[in-house]
């Protein structure tokens, strides 16, 4: 029986080219002994509970060590700032309007937020070498975009918010895919 | 380095293209002119208060505070200050000055509006009364932005302030119409 899925590709992502062999193959080594031990459920919930615990200090590691720097840069300078920059664009708008105006952002605003997002994602995801740092790159792009909603001083529709949170990894790894076919 | 050029490259690419486009359309003929129109079921003289009442104009115009009377009268040359609350600059009030310039109660009403450096305007509200208790109300307006890169944002700004006035007459009408139809006591 294999380990959970899901944690599994989020150890990988998260571990890195590096180290994702040997930590993955450290964690798959004990769970095994535990769910012979005690049982299949408690195998799973003890796996998904370390690659919990370790994403974060993983992400450090490899953030410290600079492997992470790209991918950082991608996400902040293709997705969040641009967004940013936006929302404050479109906040002096708002406020120039004679009679002012709320925190709504209208229709094309957004489409121009998600398209701006979209294309700094792309071409973020055109810059990888292998799925596993496109995968990466697009998760960084998903997070990034997040990050840019949180900070916002704009009104974020909910489909908005899921447009934008599924356009910026998809374009990333559309762009990846695209130019390895290519 | 090679994609942070490449970033870096497209956003300056998609920026030049729309600042070329925004140059270009702020030079069209009608470039700071925001006109609507409204018809209401009331007569001329159950919609004039809406555009002078303070009480009434702070129900139908979002994101405004309070009318300030600077003169007492209402006629040519009477002073009013709009405090608007500016949510997208923190909730910062704003003041914009109003000056009557024409005054034909239940027929028209011209304004002169300013704010600062900001915007500089003139404002014209228009009644057409089609009988039957019901009033066609013609906002033409005409502005004229102080800072630079107000100017070149007006071909976004133009638009946004004519929707929010469409959003603005939609409330007013709503509020007539509630306010029209129901009986008057008797005198």
């Amino acid at each position: 029986m294999k380990s959970l899925f899901l944690a599994r590709i989020l150890l990988l992502a998260a571990a890195g080219e590096e180290y994702a062999e040997h930590v993955a193959g450290d964690l798959e080594e004990e769970f095994r002994s535990i769910r012979s031990l005690r049982g299949a459920w408690a195998g799973h919930r003890w796996y998904a509970w370390q690659v919990v615990r370790s994403v974060l200090p993983l992400l450090n590691m490899r953030a410290r060590s600079g492997e992470l720097t790209p991918v950082l840069l991608c996400a902040s300078f293709g997705v969040a700032f641009p967004l940013l920059l936006l929302d404050r664009l479109w906040s002096f708008v708002y406020s120039q309007i004679p009679l002012k105006d709320g925190l709504h952002r209208a229709p094309e605003f957004l489409a121009v937020n998600a398209l701006s997002a979209s294309i700094g994602a792309a071409i973020g995801g055109a810059g990888t070498t292998s799925m596993r740092s496109a995968a990466i790159r697009a998760a960084a792009a998903a997070v990034s975009a997040g990050f840019a909603l949180w900070l916002s001083a704009g009104a974020a529709p909910a489909i908005y918010v899921s447009i934008l949170l599924l356009a910026a990894p998809a374009s990333s790894l559309i762009t990846f895919m695209w130019r390895r076919t290519a | 380095m090679k994609w942070v050029l490449r970033i870096g490259g497209a956003l300056v690419a998609l920026l030049l293209v729309v600042l070329i486009t925004l140059v270009a359309m702020g030079h069209r003929a009608d470039a700071g002119r925001i006109r609507a129109t409204v018809e209401i079921g009331a007569s001329p003289e159950q919609l004039w208060p809406w555009v002078n009442d303070r009480d009434k104009l702070t129900r139908w115009v979002s994101w405004l505070v309070d009318v300030r009377e600077e003169t007492p009268d209402a006629a040519v040359g009477a002073r009013r200050v709009w405090v608007m609350k500016d949510e997208n600059n923190g909730g910062a009030p704003m003041e914009i000055l109003g000056v009557f310039r024409e005054y034909i109660p239940m027929k028209r009403l011209t304004v002169a509006v300013s704010s600062g450096d900001a915007f500089d305007g003139v404002q014209t509200y228009e009644f057409t009364d089609l009988g039957n208790g019901r009033t066609r109300m013609d906002i033409d307006s005409h502005f004229h932005f102080g800072a630079r890169f107000a100017q070149l944002m007006e071909p976004v700004i133009s638009p946004a302030a004519r929707k929010k006035l469409v959003g603005d007459l939609g409330r007013l009408k709503a509020l007539v119409e509630e306010h029209a139809s129901v009986p008057q006591p008797a005198r």
